[in-house]
């Protein structure tokens, strides 16, 4: 800031060549600091994006997961039950078995394709950049 | 080393014999029913003042009012608010439920599948029963992707009945293991410690277990809130599909 009680600020226009030129270097070394403090200021909210962005990555791991065992045992069971009832042990239970497989592997793609587009959303766009914190909801 | 199994341990407080079924009242009725009064006291005592202005406790209630709000409308749309009620209700009883199985000694509800099995198959029964009333047998066409030959068609259709029965299992199984396992984890390192200070030479590395458990209470309090999120958020895309069969 210029000092303004002494009426020697950069706009009075009245001071020397080699007070003008000190003060542009202050301004240059202020924009640095200024410069590198945002920087770090930035890699700080990266990281807590990534955070965010990890829990999430967690929620939905653990979603998947569940998505695609949950269908294999449905598969499994309705086959089961089926073969118990029409006595074609142990046929029905392998082929639904087998399609509760492909069922669990279309919900996965299904809750991914999802994900991604709530990615595209939430970062406008953005894939891959750090996501707005939402936690303001929580 | 303590039980890390014990407390989720059903103990029946007050026996009910329901026409030869039992349907005693036990610890975990109990913390059910504290759960819904604490939902209860807080948005009556946090709406009783109400004000344009809102104070702190009033705006915490709106926020989760409009939280969900928001949940609904963009999964279903304005005219998804008609299952507000069920959604906010899912919610709060789950949030508060795991909540309240953070506090030490306290029973946690949602890790019986039982609790939470009921919980996926009441919103499976609404999404069945709203989606016929709504739609008819026009509700069948989840099952019929468009645009699939008619030679694969059963096989198409088996897998995406099976998907759809699939829900409720990931849906009850999803938010009990996750408050299950992490309760038995966060047992077995605060057992860590005890077993460390007593085994006399190692008591100097009972600290490690003691900085794991209260890391592991941190990301427990965040499971609680995801896992409560995250089966909302997945009532809302089923009921989503009630109104809007056929992606």
């Amino acid at each position: 800031m210029p000092d303004e009680r002494t009426g020697e600020g950069p706009g009075s226009g009245n001071i020397s060549p080699s007070d003008r030129s000190n003060f542009e270097r202050r301004v240059k070394d202020l924009d640095k600091r200024l410069d590198s403090a945002r920087a770090q200021q930035t890699d700080k909210d990266s990281d807590d994006g990534s955070a965010a962005v990890r829990t999430r990555g967690m929620a939905y791991g653990l979603r998947m997961a569940s998505e695609l065992v949950g269908a294999v045992l449905v598969g499994g069971m309705i086959g089961y039950f089926l073969d118990q009832w029409l006595g074609t042990t142990p046929w029905l239970f392998l082929v639904l078995f087998f399609l509760g497989f492909a069922a669990g592997i279309v919900n996965v793609l299904r809750s991914f394709s999802r994900l991604q587009e709530e990615i595209k959303v939430a970062t406008k766009g953005n894939l891959g950049r750090s996501m707005p914190d939402d936690d303001e909801d929580d | 080393m303590p039980d890390p199994i014990h407390q989720f341990e059903i103990k029946r407080l007050w026996h009910i014999d329901l026409f030869g079924y039992d349907a005693s009242f036990t610890n975990s009725s109990l913390f059910m029913v504290i759960a819904v009064a604490v939902i209860v006291g807080f948005l009556l005592y946090a709406m009783s003042g109400a004000s344009l202005v809102p104070s702190r406790i009033q705006s915490l209630a709106e926020t989760a009012y409009e939280f969900i709000a928001n949940m609904v409308r963009e999964s279903m749309g304005e005219q998804g608010m008609k299952f507000f009620p069920l959604v906010f209700t899912i919610f709060m009883f789950i949030f508060t439920v795991n909540m309240l199985g953070m506090i030490p000694g306290v029973f946690t509800v949602t890790s019986h599948v039982a609790v939470t099995a009921t919980l996926a198959v009441l919103v499976f029964a609404v999404v069945l029963l709203v989606g016929f009333a709504k739609n008819g047998l026009h509700f069948l066409k989840l099952f019929v992707p468009s645009g699939v030959p008619i030679y694969v068609l059963p096989v198409v259709s088996t897998i995406e009945v099976i998907s759809f029965l699939s829900r409720p299992v990931s849906h009850s199984v999803r938010l009990f293991a996750n408050m299950l396992a992490g309760h038995i984890t966060l047992k077995v390192f605060a057992g860590f410690i005890v077993m460390l200070l007593g085994s006399g030479t190692y008591a100097f590395l009972a600290p490690l277990p003691l900085a794991g458990a209260v890391a592991l209470t941190a990301l427990e309090f965040l499971v609680a809130f995801l896992q409560a999120y995250v089966f909302t958020m997945l009532t809302c895309m089923y009921l989503n599909d009630a109104l809007h069969p056929g992606h």
